[in-house]
C-alpha cells in the first residue's frame, strides 16, 4: 500500500507525536508497504529518508506545550505538491485540528483519510465553538483514530463522529535489549525522571522534593535526570550537596533514552495532568524498569490498574516519598513489578499496533472507493 | 453612476453565491457516494463475518452459532440488524481457542466489521447532517441520492480478543495461571 503520513509538528525536537509517527512508519516499511512522511523541517536537516521536508517550523505555544508547526501559502504548496506525487492509497494525518500542515493536507485531501487524534484536552471549548467553520475538512476525514480512551472520549463528546482506540506503540526490542550507562544503577540505588522537568503538568517539583528528604537517609541514592531544560535551573533547586548524586543528561536521542530506562532501578512518572497515554511509561515498561507513577486514568490503564507499576495518589507529595523508600528497600516488590510490565507491554509492541492501523486503512479506502479487500493486510 | 455599481454588486453577489452551490453539492455528493460505499463495506464484512462464524461453529459442532451464522447470512434487508446482534451475542458468549486459525479469521473478520460499521455510521450522519442544511434543502441539491440509512446494530467486537490474551501471560508463573484459565 502507498501510504502518505502528515506529521503536525517538527522532527527537530522530540516529541510524543513524532516518535509515533517514525515508529509507525519504519513497522509499516518493515511490513512491506510503501511511506512518505510530511513534516516541518529545514531542507538540510538530517532526517530518515522517508520524511519529506515541508519548510521552516515555527514554534507555537499550544496546548500547554510548545510546538514547532508550519502554516501559510508557502506550506500548502508544498503539501499540495507531495500529495500530488505521492499518489497515495491512503492519507494518514495526526492531529488535524491543529493550524499546521496537517489541516492544510485534510483540506486539499481527495481520496481516503485517516486522522489519528493523540491529545486528550479536557477543555476544548474554542474546539466546539469553531465546529461549524470545521465542518467541511472534518467531512473529509474517513476513520479516526484514537490513541487512548481520553483522546476517544474528546473527540466524540466535542467533535461528534466515533474514533478506534489503537494505543501508541513501544518499540520493545529496542528498550530491553539496550545497555545501562556505565556506572548505572549502581549499589546505593537509582531513580529516574524523563521529561521536562520546568513544565508544571510533569510533576517533577514533586520527585524533587521525594529525592531529596530520601537521600539525605540513603547515602548512595542517586538520580538521573533527562529531558529538555536548563542545567541550572534544575540544580538550583537542590541543595548543593546533593548536586553529585544527581545527574543531568540534558535532551538525549532515542538511544539514550532506552539506555536511561535501563540504567534505573525506579523509573517515576509524577505527573499531575495533561497525559493522554504515557507513552514513556510503556518505554520504561519495555525497559524493565519498576515504575511508581500518580494515578492519573491514563497511567492506571497503561499499568494494567497497578499490577505493572506502583500508583501513588495524583500530587500526593508524602505518599510519593513513602512509595518511594518502599520500592527501593524491596528488591522482590520491584523484580515483580518489572516482570509484570514485561507481560504486559507485549500488547503495545509496534508491529501488533501496526497492523491495527493498517486495518483502519482498509477500511477507509473501502468506505472512500468501494473497493473491498480480499484479506487482512499482513 | 449608482445605478452601473448597484449592478456590478449583484452581479459579483450571484456568482459567489453560485460558486458556493456548486462547493455544497459536491460536498453532498461526495458524502453521500461515501456512505453508500462504506454500506457496501460494512455489507461484505458482515457477510464474512458470518460465514467465519459457520466454519468455527462447524468445527465445535454448535448448533445454535451455527444457525446464528445460517440466518445471518440469509436474513432478508428487514431482519438483518436483528440476525447480526443475534450472531453478535452468540459469539461474545463462547469461549474460542485462539490456537485455531478458523478462530484467528473470525476475530480478524470481527474486528474488520467493528470499523466498518464505525467509519459507515459517522459518514451516514456526515451526509445527513448534509442533507438538513438549509441552501441543500432549499435548491435540493440531495435530490438524486437516496436518504442513507443507519444500520443499527450493537457493538460487534469480541471482549476478551483470545489474540491480544495469549500473548501477554506467561512472565511471571504465579500471575499467568489465572488468566490462561480464565480463557
Amino acid at each position: 500500500m502507498r501510504i502518505g503520513i502528515v506529521s503536525p509538528y517538527s522532527f527537530d525536537v522530540p516529541g510524543g507525536v513524532q516518535n509515533h509517527i517514525m515508529d509507525l512508519s519504519e513497522a509499516l516499511l518493515e511490513l512491506g508497504h510503501e511511506v512518505s512522511v510530511l513534516a516541518p523541517a529545514d531542507d538540510d536537516a538530517g532526517l530518515p529518508e522517508y520524511v519529506v521536508p515541508a519548510g521552516r517550523a515555527v514554534p507555537l505555544p499550544y496546548n500547554g506545550s510548545v510546538a514547532r508547526i508550519s502554516f501559510g501559502p508557502v506550506s500548502t504548496a508544498r503539501v499540495r505538491r507531495w500529495l500530488r506525487r505521492g499518489e497515495f492509497d491512503v492519507l494518514h494525518v495526526h492531529e488535524p485540528f491543529t493550524p499546521s500542515l496537517t489541516f492544510l493536507a485534510v483540506l486539499s485531501a481527495r481520496g481516503p483519510v485517516v486522522a489519528t487524534f493523540h491529545t486528550a484536552m479536557t477543555r476544548s471549548r474554542a474546539l466546539s465553538a469553531a465546529q461549524n467553520f470545521l465542518q467541511p475538512a472534518m467531512e473529509k476525514i474517513t476513520a479516526r483514530i484514537a490513541v487512548s480512551e481520553l483522546a476517544r472520549k474528546v473527540q466524540v463528546e466535542h467533535l461528534g463522529g466515533g474514533a478506534v482506540e489503537i494505543p501508541n506503540g513501544v518499540a520493545v526490542r529496542k528498550f530491553a535489549s539496550a545497555v545501562p550507562l556505565p556506572g548505572w544503577p549502581g549499589d546505593g540505588g537509582a531513580i529516574g525522571f524523563l521529561g521536562r522537568f520546568t513544565e508544571p503538568r510533569k510533576g517533577f517539583p514533586l520527585l524533587r522534593t521525594a529525592f531529596v528528604s530520601l537521600a539525605r537517609e540513603r547515602p548512595g541514592l542517586r538520580m538521573l535526570v533527562a529531558g529538555p531544560g536548563d542545567r541550572d535551573e534544575l540544580y538550583d533547586d537542590i541543595p548543593k550537596e546533593l548536586h553529585d548524586r544527581v545527574e543531568f543528561l540534558g535532551l538525549v536521542s532515542e538511544a539514550d533514552k532506552a539506555r536511561m530506562l535501563r540504567s534505573v532501578d525506579v523509573y517515576v512518572a509524577p505527573n499531575t495532568g495533561g497525559e493522554s497515554f504515557g507513552m514513556i511509561l510503556t518505554e520504561a515498561m519495555a525497559a524493565g524498569a519498576a515504575i511508581a507513577a500518580s494515578d492519573l486514568d491514563a497511567f492506571r490503564r497503561v499499568l494494567d490498574g497497578g499490577r505493572a507499576g506502583a500508583l501513588f495518589p495524583n500530587g500526593d507529595q508524602a505518599a510519593l516519598t513513602r512509595l518511594l523508600g518502599e520500592l527501593l528497600d524491596d528488591p522482590a516488590r520491584r523484580t515483580d513489578l518489572s516482570s509484570c510490565a514485561r507481560a504486559a507491554v507485549g500488547a503495545f509492541d509496534w508491529p501488533s499496533v501496526a497492523n491495527r492501523v493498517l486495518e483502519v486503512y482498509a477500511t477507509a479506502i473501502e468506505a472512500t472507493d468501494g473497493r473491498v479487500f480480499d484479506d487482512e493486510w499482513s | 453612476m449608482p445605478r452601473m455599481w448597484w449592478v456590478v454588486g449583484v452581479v459579483v453577489l450571484a456568482a459567489i453565491f453560485s460558486a458556493y452551490l456548486g462547493w455544497t453539492a459536491q460536498r453532498v455528493e461526495r458524502l453521500h457516494t461515501r456512505a453508500r460505499s462504506a454500506e457496501r463495506a460494512l455489507d461484505a464484512h458482515l457477510l464474512r463475518r458470518a460465514a467465519a462464524a459457520a466454519v468455527v461453529a462447524e468445527r465445535r459442532e454448535s448448533v445454535e452459532l451455527y444457525s446464528a451464522a445460517r440466518l445471518a447470512l440469509d436474513a432478508e434487508p428487514g431482519e438483518r440488524e436483528t440476525a447480526e446482534n443475534d450472531l453478535t451475542r452468540q459469539l461474545q458468549a463462547v469461549t474460542l481457542d485462539p490456537a485455531d486459525p478458523a478462530v484467528r479469521t473470525l476475530a480478524a473478520t470481527s474486528r474488520r466489521v467493528v470499523l466498518a460499521r464505525q467509519v459507515h455510521t459517522d459518514l451516514v450522519r456526515d451526509a445527513l447532517s448534509a442533507r438538513r442544511r438549509v441552501f441543500v434543502r432549499l435548491f435540493r441539491l440531495a435530490r438524486r441520492y437516496p436518504r442513507p440509512q443507519y444500520f443499527d446494530i450493537v457493538e460487534p467486537s469480541l471482549p476478551a480478543l483470545p489474540l491480544a490474551r495469549a500473548v501477554p501471560t506467561p512472565a511471571s508463573p504465579a500471575e499467568g495461571a489465572l488468566p490462561a484459565q480464565a480463557v
